[in-house]
């Protein structure tokens, strides 16, 4: 597919079209580039920066080199913020994945109703983070003996499970639309072949949605990573032991940051290295799932 | 002729002088206000202001929760910041010094009655005026207080208030009510413990270290009495000591206004709500008693969080107008007058009696030479995280899953290390 | 030919094992629903009611009817009907940006083609990874010193932050499309507006319809950036409302609370159910930008 689509791109242009339209630069792209410089490309480029000074105001700033570095690292709150960051998003990868393939595999499989069903997953997905957050707050809290700002464990559940309410039918439309284009006649042969479901499963089905698995993973990871307005909304971060607040991720733990006029600088370098984190993982993880992928 | 070219000459000089200085007095108020509820008292007397001496006056109000978040910005607007702001506590002194005139000598501190509430900078100078006090400590139903069998004179110290309290809370089911409202950790209600009751403790380690100013550190050398008050809170009342993160302000309130308790820690601002349910003939306030020697001549907790500061980056002409207009605010009619029906006593020369009955408590404890547990808890550093702390470890230490160490380590290490963060 | 097939599948479908799963999923959905409903019976609960037995349905002693709705419109120190008009203002006309500025800069890049609009394109690419919080406070701040932090000016905003996936998808796009119609219109005499308006936009239908059903998933349920960016003391938008009502001090009203819950979900369910196909597609659309 992407091969194709760059073949193409040798031929997307002549001079025909192009000079005209280069012409009106200040129509087609100088809108989209100058707001894309205000909201993107000059704040990250001066969050970068300011990562190296110590600042309350963006006017009144001081260089101090990587130490706002050395600060973030030797932050206890950070430093558990990445542990359980990381401890949610790969226990939110795996449940969030298996159970959206289940239920696709399940409702590709043509039973009734299965079109509603696939509605009804998808729901929650449109309800944002804040909402979304404030309603399993108040469920998960009325059922439980003690509320999840004072158990962490609770909180960490409770942040799975609103994960996984949020995310499993999203990812389930990725996986239906990969499991229906796993080609009939491969599926055929191997009926006939007599390969039992599992095998069929292991060996023709998964390697076909492979594509799929990449875009799951790849999103059900980073979305974990990133996630800020439920962990906000189900505990704050809360209980804190020892000054360190046992449910906060990463995202949240620097925005907090951000509020205290003279850790500024700090949070700014922790963003950095969030930011780092993030599209690390986010490579490895696109190369690790890409080189399993069918080659078609 | 060359007289008249003279006189000429002088008179345009002269009313060009004149012209000159009157352009240069025109000054005008720009007051960022902190209280939302007093927001129609203070455009109502912006109007009258500008209606008597022409000066603008521009008053924008805060939400709440917001005020700093909302200063911040207003303060980078350079040619249009406000004149006219507020400093809550000495951590605003350290943030907004720059920004803070000296007001030593000027009309409007010669009208006070008292300098008890101002903030001084690290030079001694005073950078914002406390234009109100509050107090607050442990409001009492007396009418309740007598159904039991007990009354107001008999508590004189922790003892005494937990016998009185155990009583109560023993005798609950027969009574129909309970010792203490509900000690709710919600963020509507949480603020009562991590920043009211904190004072106490807080209070009495500053007297003994003969701490004036914010302190790096702080050692919790009174953490036992906070502990003796917060257990009886948690245990001489109805609510589930596990989930009181659950309970809100309001659940407190309503509590007490529909007499299911008799002890409720809050202010002197709760008395308008207060006396809708409750006759004020029915209503006292109790100092805070929490087990510390000589606690029998305490009186309330008294102090502010609502100082004036006059922005000295702003052009001299208006930090005139500014001062005139405040001075104005204090002395008038109109301004007395709403001063007293929103802030109740000012401490000011021509400050009117409010009818609040708990301000009337506070004066005859200090009537009566009691000493005044002055607001410690303004030197509280990085002010909202410190608070956050304490809040999730009583949280976690009224459920039982967590011991008071915790609560300590919020304490005693948390502020070193908000101080740290903020310094 | 197509009475056998349907009768293949119906015969298919009533398999013993096919019907349980049915029941099965029958079973599931309710439960995957129940939050919402729960939540929904809560809002016609009295505030008591909703505090001390969530679960319960409401019974002629908690039954509030719609006060809940009337008093959650104006409760607290800002009204919820001012909250949910700046969030659709500034959902539609930040959509309505987007899909314009990008599609036509989409255009350009992939047909100009130059360093310039390479640089451009992967830059965009680029920001799609990066975290909102490597960008908040200088973001926060360019945007106050702009005087963007307003509802009428926050649409820039939410362009510049947002054209990374926007042009990512236009251009995959626009890559697909034949050049021959565009030079046909050109020789025409067409100049590029108006081939673009009245050839290109037109093809580019299914696009637009999944990048705007993308974008106005995320502006609508956007909290953190509009909670920086605007002036919140005069300006909130439905989930900045939300977080206030549950931190602010003094009273917590639950019934209204749930109320204005269910409120601010109407709008996303009629979307949803009117549109339910393009969401979809939309979405798995939206998927592929990894």
């Amino acid at each position: 597919m992407k091969k194709k689509g760059r073949k193409a791109a040798g031929a997307v242009t002549s001079p025909l079209i192009r000079r005209p339209i280069q012409r009106q630069f200040a129509i087609f792209l100088l809108p989209t580039f100058l707001c894309f410089c205000i909201g993107f490309l000059w704040p990250f480029i001066q969050g970068i920066y300011l990562s190296f000074n110590k600042f309350s105001t963006i006017s009144n700033t001081s260089w101090v080199g990587f130490g706002n570095y050395v600060k973030a690292f030797q932050d206890d709150g950070f430093r558990h913020a990445f542990g359980f960051t990381a401890m949610v998003a790969v226990t939110s990868l795996v449940l969030i994945n298996v159970l959206a393939f289940a239920v696709a595999f399940a409702l590709t499989k043509s039973i009734r109703g299965s079109n509603l069903f696939r509605g009804v997953f998808f729901v929650p997905n449109l309800i944002g983070g804040i909402v979304l957050g404030y309603i399993w707050k108040t469920l998960i809290n009325s059922v439980l003996p003690v509320s999840m700002s004072i158990q962490a464990n609770y909180g960490f559940w409770g942040l799975i499970v609103v994960m996984c309410w949020q995310q499993i039918g999203y990812m389930m439309i990725i996986y239906i639309a990969g499991l229906q284009a796993v080609p009939e006649d491969m599926l055929e042969a191997a009926k006939i072949d007599g390969a039992s479901g599992w095998k069929t499963l292991w060996h023709i089905i998964l390697p076909n949605v492979m594509p799929s698995i990449t875009i799951c993973t790849f999103l059900s990871l980073t979305n974990g990573f990133k996630l800020y307005d439920q962990n906000l909304v189900l505990t704050n971060g809360a209980p804190v032991r020892r000054g360190v607040g046992m449910t906060e991720m990463l995202a949240l733990n620097i925005a907090n940051n951000f509020t205290t006029a003279n850790q500024r600088g700090v949070a700014q370098a922790k963003a950095v290295l969030f930011f780092i984190l993030v599209t690390t993982i986010a490579l490895v993880q696109l190369r690790l799932t890409r080189s399993k992928e069918v080659q078609q | 002729m060359k007289k008249l070219l003279t006189v000429l000459l002088a008179a345009a000089l002269l009313l060009g002088m004149v012209s000159l200085a009157s352009a240069e007095e025109t000054g005008k108020v720009y007051y960022l206000n902190f209280k939302p509820e007093a927001d129609q008292a203070w455009q109502d007397l912006a109007k009258a202001y500008t209606e008597q001496t022409g000066v603008e006056v521009k008053v924008l109000t805060a939400a709440s929760g917001t005020y700093s978040d909302t200063l911040t910005a207003e303060m980078e607007k350079k040619d249009a910041a406000p004149t006219l702001f507020q400093i809550g506590n000495a951590e605003g002194v350290v943030t907004w010094g720059d920004y803070a005139l000296p007001l030593d000598g000027t009309d409007l501190i010669n009208e006070m009655t008292t300098a008890d509430f101002n903030l001084k900078n690290a030079n001694g100078e005073t950078v914002a005026v406390g234009y109100c006090y509050e107090a607050y400590g442990i409001i009492t139903n007396k009418e309740l207080l007598e159904k039991a069998g007990h009354s107001v004179d008999e508590i004189k110290d922790f003892a005494s208030l937990k016998a009185v309290a155990d009583d109560i809370h023993a005798r609950a089911e027969e009574l129909g009510f309970d010792a203490f409202t509900s000690a709710g950790l919600d963020g509507s209600s949480s603020w009562r413990f991590s920043g009211h009751l904190t004072n106490m403790p807080l209070f009495y380690e500053f007297r003994d270290d003969g701490i004036t100013e914010q302190p790096a550190t702080v050692k919790g050398s009174y953490l036992n009495a906070y502990k003796n008050i917060w257990d009886l809170y948690i245990t001489d009342s109805a609510a589930d000591p596990a989930k009181l993160s659950t309970y809100t302000g309001g659940a407190a309130e309503e509590e007490f206004m529909t007499g299911k308790a008799v002890f409720f820690q809050n202010g002197t601002w709760e008395y308008a709500t207060l006396s809708e349910a409750v006759d004020p003939a029915n209503l006292t306030m109790l100092p805070i008693y929490c087990g510390v020697e000589g606690e029998e001549n305490a009186a309330l907790c008294a102090g502010t969080e609502n100082c004036w500061a006059v922005n000295s980056q702003a052009s001299e002409a208006d930090q005139k107008a500014t001062l005139d207009f405040l001075k104005w605010v204090v002395t008038s009619e109109e301004g007395t007058k709403m001063m007293a029906e929103q802030f109740g006593p000012i401490p000011f020369k021509s400050a009117k009696e409010p009818e609040n009955v708990f301000f009337k408590v506070a004066n005859e404890y200090l009537a009566a030479g009691k000493y005044v547990v002055t607001w410690a808890f303004n030197f509280t550093p990085d002010v909202d995280n410190w608070r956050a702390g304490i809040v999730s470890a009583l949280e976690q230490y009224s459920a039982g899953t967590a011991d008071w160490g915790e609560v300590e380590y919020a304490f005693v290490d948390g502020w070193a290390k908000c101080y740290e963060a903020t310094h | 030919m197509e009475i056998p097939m349907k009768k293949r599948i119906t015969d298919e479908r009533n398999t013993p094992g096919k019907k349980a799963l049915t029941v099965f999923f029958v079973v599931i959905s309710v439960l995957w629903m129940m939050p919402i409903v729960i939540v929904l019976y809560n809002s016609l609960k009295t505030n008591g009611a909703v505090n001390t037995q969530l679960f319960a349905l409401p019974n002629a002693e908690t039954f509030v009817g719609f006060d809940n709705y009337i008093n959650g419109m104006t409760f607290g120190n800002y009204p919820f009907y001012l909250s949910a008009a700046y969030s659709v203002f500034i959902t539609l006309a930040s959509t309505f940006l987007i899909l314009l500025c990008t599609s036509m800069a989409a255009w350009y890049i992939s047909r100009v083609s130059d360093t310039f609009s390479k640089v451009v394109y992967y830059l965009c690419v680029f920001s799609m990874v990066v975290p909102f919080q490597m960008v908040m406070f200088t973001l926060a701040n360019t945007a106050r010193d702009l005087h963007l932090d307003t509802p009428w000016t926050i649409p820039v905003v939410y362009l510049g932050f947002g054209a990374g996936l926007a042009v990512f998808m236009f251009v995959g796009f626009v890559k697909s499309i034949p050049i021959d119609i565009e030079e046909a219109a050109a020789i025409d005499g067409c100049g590029p507006l108006r081939t673009f308006f009245s050839v290109v936009l037109p093809m580019m239908k299914p696009t637009l319809i999944s990048v705007g059903v993308l974008e106005i998933m995320w502006v609508w349920n956007d909290y953190l950036l509009p909670y920086l960016v605007l002036d919140v003391t005069k300006y909130k938008t439905i989930p900045i409302h939300i977080q206030y009502l549950q931190g602010s001090y003094g009273k917590v009203d639950l019934g209204a609370t749930m109320a204005l819950i269910i409120l601010s979900l109407l709008p996303i369910v009629i979307f949803y159910l009117t549109c339910q196909k393009h969401i979809i597609k939309g979405v798995a659309a939206g998927a592929v930008k990894g």
